[in-house]
């Protein structure tokens, strides 16, 4: 055992390193996790705000359409529209997410009803879910190819998050008991109860801070491999489709094999991946690309299949995956908690809030502390001046 | 004399003192938000092709019996893509009543040798399709942007942009390369 006072002083340098971590950051600390907070749920948020969204039912038994006939409904609808890729959302409370492109040049988002086919809606240029993305992620500094400072600011605040993890750990004396006596002192002033709602909050969310430090810090690792040209993709470069397996031109474009057929290709060659979206060609020499999540939720699986003729001709699965990248390629769902549902979601958003309280808390314990410190000072020097009464001074102010 | 003097400052070495304030001062790094959202906006809608096909569109033009309109996307000099080299993203839209008889696209710049080296392939919808062009070292300023269109008939047809047209951000960006040379 190392002797007491040691002990203590070595506890002291880790509330002066906890307390240096975040505070002279803290409002960007703040507001990159509460738009973070606000970002988790902002596909649920724009739900409740627009109807056009939800994939309302028409009828209870109704069957979702399949994507053939998604798409001849939105080519009815829109004619001389092109199509370039529809995604079925996790949650099956969302319309479908129909990627267009007009005659005009402007692309869009449609909502489409997954029974009815019916564009219930038309996405605008201001898209609220990415705008919370780029808000949180990158504080709209514009990317120049595939950087963006704002990308480093907000990545390398993992660092000081890592660290205040760590030392607040290291401050909390027994932290472990906090679970079993859970203190939340409300009545006896600000600064007790911002210490007590710091340290609670805060044993209660080490995984998830450790969570959000260690997947940020690797958006900062990797923005730091690409911008240095180092992959650790094991994917290649996508093949394209063959000039020999492209139908010779009888001066109309050559027909593609139908969505559906695609998707069935897929699920026949691998039964447990679920086409959760599909990708149409975006030239003669592309695949329809079929997508979804399989067996293990976090990563997204594809498979290109050859329009003309239907193979299977590359996949990017699970089992594809170096074991390197099924880490890496984790850490974005673990970062988001898009893979489950509506339940991890809301937990992400509790836990989000518990940690934008964390910042504000933390800077509030160091405000009510410094404020009293300045009080205690002016009372000293008075007491100070007032000689011998300084017994009863002391007593009387506290 | 007095125990106060002799106690070590409970409060050394953390955060406070005397300015206070200036812990606040990352207010300030909320500008950086606040200050490119419109430029955030500008980029959404030249993304979505509100704006047009690119920041700087070259108008229509005639390739064979065809008609395509064709955008400099960024009026930016080229991007490093780090291994990849130069690019400079391109943006074409091919009429309606075209559009079907249109089976693949390509930009390059120096004119091409052959179609199989006509360049890197557009990809897309038809109204709206792009390509990130490789700027080559050899590339000069009196260089031109190659389009070859393949149809669905078998007809190959191109046409050459001279470079000076289709982007001065990258003339600027090659002599400034040529002097450093």
């Amino acid at each position: 055992m190392r002797p007491a006072k040691e002990k203590k002083k070595t506890s002291r340098l880790w509330l002066i390193v906890h307390s240096w971590l975040a505070l002279p950051l803290w409002v960007l600390i703040f507001f990159v996790c509460l738009t973070g907070t606000i970002a988790t749920v902002s596909q649920e948020l724009v739900w409740l705000a627009k109807p056009e969204v939800r994939a309302n039912r028409p009828a209870p038994d109704a069957v979702p359409l399949g994507y053939d006939a998604v798409l001849a409904a939105v080519e009815q609808a829109e004619p001389g529209i092109a199509v370039n890729s529809i995604a079925r959302p996790v949650k099956s409370i969302f319309a479908l997410d129909v990627f267009v492109t007009y005659p005009d040049g402007r692309t869009r988002s449609l909502y489409v009803n997954p029974y009815t086919g019916a564009i219930q809606g038309v996405g605008g240029v201001f898209d609220f879910r990415y705008f919370m993305r780029a808000l949180h992620g990158w504080l709209l500094v514009p990317f120049v190819g595939a950087t963006s400072w704002g990308w480093y600011l907000v990545s390398a605040l993992s660092i000081p998050m890592l660290g205040s993890l760590v030392t607040g750990l290291l401050v909390y004396k027994k932290f472990w008991r906090g679970y079993l006596n859970p203190r939340l002192r409300l009545r006896n002033g600000a600064r007790i109860f911002w210490g007590d709602f710091h340290r609670l909050a805060g044993i209660w969310s080490v995984p998830f801070i450790a969570i959000m430090a260690v997947t940020a810090g690797w958006f900062l690792i990797q923005q730091i491999l690409a911008d240095n040209s180092i992959t650790v993709s094991t994917a290649g470069v996508p093949p394209v489709v063959a000039r020999e397996d492209i139908p010779a031109g009888s001066g109309a474009k050559a027909p593609w094999i139908s969505l559906d057929r695609a998707g069935e290709l897929v699920r026949e060659k691998f039964p447990d991946l679920s086409p959760d979206f599909v990708s149409l060609p975006g030239n003669a020499f592309s695949h329809i690309v079929v997508g979804g999540r399989g067996a293990y939720p976090l990563i997204f699986e594809t498979a290109n299949v050859n329009p003309y003729n239907g193979k299977v001709e590359w996949t990017r699965r699970v089992s594809d995956r170096s074991a390197l990248e099924l880490v890496t390629e984790s850490m974005r769902p673990l970062h988001t908690g898009d893979f489950a549902g509506l339940w991890l979601k809301l937990v992400y958003f509790v836990f989000g809030l518990l940690l934008t309280m964390m910042v504000f808390s933390g800077m509030m314990i160091w405000l009510k502390r410094t404020a009293q410190a300045t009080a205690k000072l002016v009372r000293d020097v008075r007491a100070e001046r007032a000689a011998p009464s300084v017994g009863r001074a002391r007593e009387a102010a506290e | 004399m007095s125990t106060a003097k002799v106690k070590t400052n409970p409060h050394a070495g953390l955060p406070g003192g005397r300015h206070r304030w200036r812990f606040h001062l990352s207010v300030l790094l909320l500008i950086i938000p606040i200050a490119l959202a419109p430029k955030f906006l500008r980029e959404e809608a030249l993304f979505f092709g509100d704006s047009g096909l690119g920041q700087r569109e070259l108008g229509e033009m005639a390739i064979g019996p065809w008609h395509v309109s064709v955008a400099e996307y960024m009026a930016d000099a080229p991007i490093d893509q780090g291994l990849a080299g130069h690019m400079k993203t391109f943006a074409i839209r091919w009429n309606t009543e075209d559009a079907a008889h249109i089976k693949a696209s390509y930009f390059k710049v120096g004119k091409p040798r052959s179609l199989r080296a006509a360049g890197v392939v557009l990809s897309g919808a038809p109204y709206r399709q792009m390509a990130d062009v490789p700027i080559p070292q050899r590339a000069r300023p009196d260089d031109a942007l190659w389009l070859t269109v393949e149809g669905w008939d078998g007809t190959v047809h191109q046409v050459a942009i001279p470079l000076n047209e289709a982007s001065p951000a990258t003339i600027a960006w090659l002599k400034q390369r040529g002097e450093a040379q």
